[in-house]
């Protein structure tokens, strides 16, 4: 395998779980963008344990799980039953301040970045099982009663509440999903270029996944499987003139989609029809 | 005690300048019911509109001026039907759908300014733009030109929008679309020219805010749009969205709590503490501390 198609899967991959850490909060309409800060936090802390203090890439991969869940989990107590834009504000106000954090400490490589973290051995194999258990755990999500409290809520907030369903419980859950697959993603992508910077961890990360899930279609979690290989590797083939207006792109493509097409290229009701026609009488679930 | 003084007359032209941006994304939150979290990203793209003018014709003030404001007038209007087409339905989750075209917006006006404009590097404001110079000076106190035209500046612009907005038959039109759209519509006011209009008016004072940026910072970078927009929108949650007067509050202090920790920690880490403070504010009162308009 070429370098260049290594690199191209095992990021398309980190994309598609940072994807899906949006997705999940999307569900209950919370954009929770403080995935990114916490890809950041377990990043670097990740590279700091293996190279200073030795630490095996399973210890570091758990250590994610643990720092991105605890910290999404203590922040979703008080904003687990928030409006959209005070989450978002939550979660770029925690970019801000990780990122000003990092830059300031010394410990960490500052704004030079953060350098010499270890190879790791079948890296992409590990990537991609991480893809397939996140997909299959969130798949299990959307069909269980939880996800269609979650379709519940995201149609008819006031509706879904007087049905039953506890918001704040349910928000909190997918908040803590959502940083702990930010944490790996942080790891992941940090052993996978065996370097950090703090300027990864900006308003352009956040740019590329909300395209990818807006573009892909925020209804189901197969739109980021489409959108994030194509999104991502399709400026790859430009010529470098044109590649570097990639963000520019991703804007026009995100704003284009959802005055045109809101729901996004695959929608519930695409799926609904493709598993139809391919096992014939289906469920409907979420 | 010299320090603290200074930083709060700092503070205080800081926090004026919040408070335009806070009323403009205020005003276009109440009335046309968008988001619009990238308002100050259109208001750096003025700057350096304003910096081009400038260029080109030999520092011309007036040229300069006009130009940042027919530009940030031109964007909100122009971006207008994509909001417009978005809202249609006036639910929650449109809300949300107007904030994400606007993060695309300010995507698109982020990396245009760090592409296309001085190839990317900051732009500096001439001498005579940037209001450096000091008129008063006792110790360590100054008070700049660039200080005090944009406390009076931010003064007078909000004072006059506030006197639109309650006092004309304009802003009776604004606050009844912002209390109950359909009503409005019932009692014969044109919503969609009052709406257009509100992009306008929220334009007119992104370019006066763009004028007194210049003449406080004297230079701008494409980075700053993104800092500012989300102390922007800190400041409305804080004070509760849509909330014109716990806007006008929680800016000034917030400009005051910048400039103080600016005068006592070192480098960027006084960000951090604003940022930290913000942060705190927003998780203990999700909702805003003088109750939200929506």
């Amino acid at each position: 395998m070429s370098l260049a198609f290594y690199y191209f899967l095992s990021i398309t991959a980190i994309y598609i779980l940072m994807s899906w850490a949006l997705y999940l909060p999307y569900r209950v309409g919370q954009l929770h963008f403080m995935s990114i800060a916490n890809m950041a936090i377990c990043g670097y802390f990740g590279a700091y344990a293996a190279k200073s203090w030795g630490w095996p890439f399973a210890l570091v991969l758990l250590a994610a799980v643990g720092i991105g869940g605890a910290v999404a989990f203590i922040t979703s107590l008080a904003i687990g039953d928030a409006p959209c834009f005070t989450v978002v504000i939550v979660g770029f106000t925690y970019i801000f301040l990780i990122k000003t954090v990092i830059e300031n400490w010394d410990l960490l490589g500052g704004t030079m970045g953060f350098f010499g973290i270890p190879r790791v051995k079948g890296l992409l194999l590990i990537t991609y099982s991480i893809v397939f258990g996140a997909g299959f755990l969130i798949h299990r999500f959307d069909r269980s009663a939880l996800g269609r409290a979650a379709s519940a809520f995201f149609v008819d907030r006031d509706l879904a509440k007087s049905s039953g369903v506890d918001i704040k419980k349910l928000g909190m859950l997918l908040q803590t999903f959502s940083g702990i697959l930010g944490g790996l993603c942080g790891v992941l992508y940090g052993f996978l270029m065996n370097n950090l910077f703090p300027e990864f961890f900006t308003f352009g990360m956040v740019g590329t996944c909300m395209t990818m899930l807006f573009v892909g279609g925020y209804t189901t979690m197969w739109g980021v499987l489409v959108s994030a290989p194509l999104l991502w590797g399709i400026p790859l083939l430009f010529p470098p003139e044109i590649a570097s207006w990639r963000i520019i792109i991703y804007g026009v493509l995100l704003i284009a989609v959802l005055v045109i097409k809101p729901e996004g290229i695959i929608t519930r009701k695409l799926v609904y029809n493709a598993k139809k026609k391919l096992f014939g009488r289906t469920k409907r679930t979420s | 005690m010299e320090v603290f003084v200074a930083q709060v007359i700092n503070g205080l032209a800081l926090g004026s300048i919040y408070v335009l941006l806070v009323t403009g994304f205020n005003l276009l939150l109440l009335v046309a019911l968008i988001i619009h979290f990238s308002f100050p990203q259109v208001v750096v793209f003025s700057m350096y509109i304003s910096w081009i003018v400038l260029k080109a014709t030999g520092n011309n003030m007036l040229l300069g001026f006009l130009a940042g404001v027919g530009s940030s007038v031109l964007i909100c209007v122009a971006t207008a039907p994509l909001f417009q087409r978005a809202t249609r339905k006036r639910r929650g989750v449109d809300i949300n759908t107007t904030m994400v075209i606007s993060l695309g917006i300010g995507m698109i006006i982020t990396e245009l300014l760090s592409h296309e404009f001085n190839e990317g590097f900051p732009i500096a404001f001439p001498e005579n733009v940037a209001g450096r110079k000091a008129l008063v000076q006792f110790g360590l106190i100054s008070i700049s030109e660039g200080q005090v035209y944009a406390l009076a500046a931010g003064g007078v612009a909000v004072l006059a929008f506030f006197l639109i907005l309650y006092r004309t038959r304009m802003g009776r039109a604004f606050r009844a679309i912002a209390e109950d759209p359909q009503n409005a519509r019932l009692t014969g006011i044109p919503v969609l020219k009052t709406g257009i209009l509100s992009y306008a008016l929220t334009g007119l004072l992104g370019g006066i805010t763009a004028l007194l940026l210049s003449i406080l910072l004297g230079s701008a970078s494409a980075g700053l749009g993104e800092s500012v927009a989300l102390k922007v929108l800190a400041v409305s949650i804080i004070a509760g969205l849509g909330n014109l007067k716990g806007g006008l509050i929680i800016g000034i202090l917030l400009g005051v709590l910048e400039a103080l920790t600016q005068g006592y920690l070192s480098g960027s880490w006084s960000n951090a503490v604003v940022f930290g403070v913000m942060l705190i504010v927003i998780l203990i009162k999700p909702k805003g501390v003088f109750g939200g308009r929506l």
